[in-house]
């Protein structure tokens, strides 16, 4: 299951919709927003956007990735677009596999490649102008 | 349908300022890279982000050498920063 979404992660859920009785291992990744701070300015909240359908695109070839490489139940990649503020959920990977080293392996995979391939990019609002996270684009003030 | 339509996002965007634009090929047949060339000249800012740029013609990833057709999409794709 795959999903791009405006909508806060409800990781509880997502979680438990992958327990089955063929899988005795579910592994959880949940990548979480985190910001720095510097001087007086602050990270007041990250906006995400995709290219879309290209992104979920993307995201169905991790999940066929996963499939080819590992003995899975149940793959779960939720990413969320639109405003995220800090230390909320951006994006959560739920694997269910018979056994815990596949659950675990499968999981490390899926963000790795999510980071190298969806079409997907941050911008991190500061209280004194924004910049994007990769690229040497930006409206902060230079110290 | 005689143009491309161009897509930006993140950082592109911005430096271009549009999101999205429609553009003719240079000559029939014109690889992505030539394509880059009239998209750069259109929008200078964005010529300085050319080493960091990937680019996907109809929803794919291409290579610079990738043929760009009238009515294809073609999009500029800054580093991606998901997760």
């Amino acid at each position: 299951m795959i999903s791009i979404t405006e909508e806060p992660l409800d990781l509880g859920e997502l979680a438990a919709g992958a327990f089955r009785p063929d899988c005795g291992a579910v592994a959880t990744f949940v990548g979480t927003t985190r910001v720095d701070e510097t001087g007086e300015a602050q990270v007041e909240y990250l906006e995400y956007e995709a290219y879309r359908p290209m992104a979920d695109r993307k995201l169905e070839e991790i999940e066929t990735g996963i499939r080819c490489q590992w003995e899975v139940g149940e793959v779960r990649i939720v990413h969320r677009l639109g405003r995220v503020y800090p230390g909320e959920p951006s994006v959560a990977i739920v694997i269910a596999a018979p056994r815990r080293g596949p659950a675990f392996e499968a999981s490390r995979y899926a963000i790795e490649r999510i980071k190298e391939i969806v079409p997907i990019w941050k911008r991190e609002i500061w209280s004194d102008g924004y910049v994007w996270v990769g690229s040497q684009v930006a409206t902060r003030p230079t110290p | 349908m005689s143009t491309v339509r161009v897509l930006l996002f993140g950082a592109a965007a911005d430096r271009a300022g549009v999101r999205q634009t429609e553009l003719s090929p240079p000559a029939a047949g014109a690889s992505l890279e030539e394509f880059w060339a009239v998209l750069a000249e259109r929008y200078p800012g964005l010529a300085p982000m050319r080493d960091t740029l990937a680019f996907a013609v109809n929803g794919e990833y291409a290579r610079l050498d990738a043929t760009v057709s009238p009515g294809d999409e073609v999009a500029v794709l800054p580093p991606v920063s998901g997760g």
